[in-house]
């Protein structure tokens, strides 16, 4: 094996054009699916990161049937005793109307969502109130803060107009009451509060007739790896409830299920690209052994067998791939980092979540290896089909 | 004497059956262990082609090829490149060596690929030593002369310690005196190691005095005893 693999490495690093052609190749196949995983993982990791720091937590508490009558700071209290749980908080939803008068005209907009929340424990949960780039977020019952989209079209509320906002309540009757805009929130990525509004807890179940009851209770982990168990846990607690209990991935799989398809579309793709590298060393490894044909020849003249020149050629794709796979991970890497660092963003607006995922880095080094390895076999099969005589006559 | 090669009805037909071209028709010789044997013939008459068959690098139409007592005529592939490999040495005209390694390393590469590496890398050395090279060692083969090469091919030629040395042409690339150098080493090295040397040649002067000449004409084989102006015989 010493001198097969001697020789393959001297002809492989003696054509220094050949070697860094298909180092080449496998290293843009390997950099592709880095780039692909740092954008579209990144961008798919940022929106389930925004949805559970905004809308559903790591696990989101309903009623099967209808709302949450439980006290909400009972169950609030029972989750904070977990060790793995940070926070736990109630919201409640629902839709509104509002209408504003600014400058002597009327905005009006209907069937706008609005979400009830305990300033203090919402704070100590999510983060959309880091969300709010003009004023603050909910702090008392007559604050309100609206989504930047919503100030908009009612004709661009700012941070102290007044406005009327108007409900129907479980028996259908008209609920209006006039607040002050407290906050404007804007958040990249559509997962935020823009086109929403937020008031408080207590004042929404006022407006909306349904004192006590709660729309769901979300729940902040420390380690978000522990929520099955946590869930798992909780059901178990409550037997007799008609609690609902889902994992950030249960709770969001409507709105993640396009999303995966396109990442799996867009691996393939990347897998598409690392194929073609290997066509690449195909080509490449070919004219390798047409411009090693006489050497072929001398060999198998002085007794290299078949095997030995196929072992050759081979060792040599496994060069060419360990080579490739070692500078097109550390490639990869090199700009994972980069977008990392530099807090890379989507379309300029929502940060991606950016990852080291080993298993998958591995995975597509060793698969870039093996591909290089596949690559090499028709040309090494080809190289020991050349015929001694006939190989050596070439110059 | 042993017969160490025994060619027995030896033909090779090149071409269709409408266009058939008899490179060799029925040749027939041995020679014993030791000999130093020209083969001789003009352009195109067919010596090259019956070195290949006696070094099996190509197969003939009809006949055998015996090496130490050894019908190679249905040997696999395999165990010819075995066989090529342990049994025979071969020096070309334009000394084919592997240009990627050094001289010290062609050399060894036959005994590398026999894996008879134990002592392989001081036969080389002494061998590169009694071909005068024992300073051009470590160099790589694009970086010496055609008539130092010519020596590193006959060194290799010899590592394995063969039954058979061919030569095809080892002085046709080479200029007249390095040319007479060449076969003084070739001649020295058959009288030193007892060594069978088959050697394929248009220019039979230079190689004085030999042991045997075989004429190949035609394709025909045809024996002269040993020569004292071999030129005229051909």
């Amino acid at each position: 094996m010493e001198y097969r693999l001697r020789i393959a490495k001297r002809m492989l690093f003696n054509k220094k054009g050949s070697l860094i052609g298909a180092v080449l190749a496998v290293t843009i196949g390997i950099l592709v699916i880095h780039v692909n995983f740092v954008i579209f993982q990144g961008l798919f990791d940022a929106i389930v990161r925004d949805i559970s720091n905004y809308r559903n937590g790591d696990i989101l508490i309903t009623d099967e049937e209808d709302y949450i009558d439980k006290s909400d700071q009972a169950l609030v209290k029972w989750f904070e005793r977990i060790p793995y749980v940070k926070a736990a908080t109630p919201r409640l939803s629902s839709t509104a109307s509002i209408n504003m008068t600014k400058f002597g005209t009327m905005y009006e907009k209907t069937a706008i969502p609005i979400v009830g929340v305990d300033p203090i424990q919402d704070i100590l949960t999510s983060t959309v109130h880091e969300t709010v780039s003009d004023g603050q977020y909910v702090y008392s019952r007559n604050s309100i803060v609206l989504g930047n989209i919503v100030a908009k079209d009612i004709g661009n509320a700012q941070v102290g107009d007044s406005l009327q906002l108007k409900i129907v309540d479980r028996y259908g009757q008209d609920q209006i009451k006039r607040f002050v805009v407290t906050g404007i929130a804007k958040a990249p990525g559509g997962q935020g509060f823009d086109y929403s509004v937020v008031i408080h807890i207590d004042t929404l179940r006022d407006l909306m007739n349904r004192p006590g009851d709660t729309g769901s209770i979300i729940v902040k982990l420390n380690d978000p790896s522990k929520a099955t168990e946590v869930k798992n846990f909780f059901l178990a607690s409550f037997p007799n409830d008609n609690f609902k209990a889902e994992t950030i991935e249960e709770s969001a799989e409507q709105q993640l299920a396009g999303f995966r398809s396109g990442i799996a579309m867009i691996n393939l793709i990347g897998y598409f690209g690392m194929m073609s590298s290997a066509f690449a060393i195909v080509t490449i490894q070919m004219m390798l052994v047409n411009g090693k044909t006489r050497e072929i020849g001398i060999m198998r003249s002085i007794g290299a067998t078949r095997k030995d020149i196929l072992i050759i050629f081979i060792l040599q794709g496994m060069i060419i791939g360990a080579i490739g796979a070692g500078v097109g991970t550390a490639a990869g890497l090199g700009y994972t980092f980069y977008a990392k660092e530099s807090h890379m963003s989507f379309n300029n607006s929502l940060p991606l979540e950016v990852s080291y995922n080993w298993e998958k880095i591995i995975q597509t080094a060793v698969l870039s290896f093996i591909l290089a390895i596949i690559a090499s076999l028709y040309p090494s099969y080809r190289a020991t089909k050349l015929l001694p005589v006939e190989a050596m006559r070439n110059v | 004497m042993s017969s160490v090669l025994k060619i027995s009805n030896l033909s090779k037909i090149y071409g269709t059956e409408e266009n058939k071209v008899k490179a060799l028709d029925n040749v027939s010789f041995s020679i014993q262990k030791g000999e130093f044997v020209l083969i001789v013939g003009s352009s195109g008459s067919g010596k090259s082609t019956l070195l290949n068959m006696i070094g099996l690098l190509d197969r003939p139409t009809n006949g055998q090829v015996f090496i130490d007592t050894i019908d190679t005529t249905n040997l696999t592939d395999s165990k010819i490149s075995t066989f090529r490999n342990k049994k025979l040495g071969f020096i070309f005209q334009f000394s084919n060596l592997l240009s990627d390694l050094t001289v010290l390393e062609n050399v060894l590469l036959p005994a590398e690929i026999s894996g008879n590496i134990e002592f392989a890398e001081k036969n080389a050395r002494e061998l590169l030593i009694a071909v005068g090279l024992e300073d051009q060692i470590n160099k790589r083969t694009n970086k010496i002369s055609g008539g130092q090469a010519q020596r590193v091919a006959v060194a290799r030629g010899l590592i394995n310690n063969p039954s058979i040395v061919l030569a095809d042409e080892p002085t046709g690339n080479l200029d007249s005196i390095t040319s007479l150098k060449i076969v003084d080493l070739l001649k020295s090295m058959a009288k030193k190691l007892n060594q069978t040397f088959i050697v394929v040649t248009h220019d039979s002067k230079i190689f004085g005095d030999v042991d045997r000449v075989i004429t190949i004409k035609d394709g025909k084989a045809f024996e002269a005893s040993v020569p004292s102006n071999m030129g005229l015989l051909i």
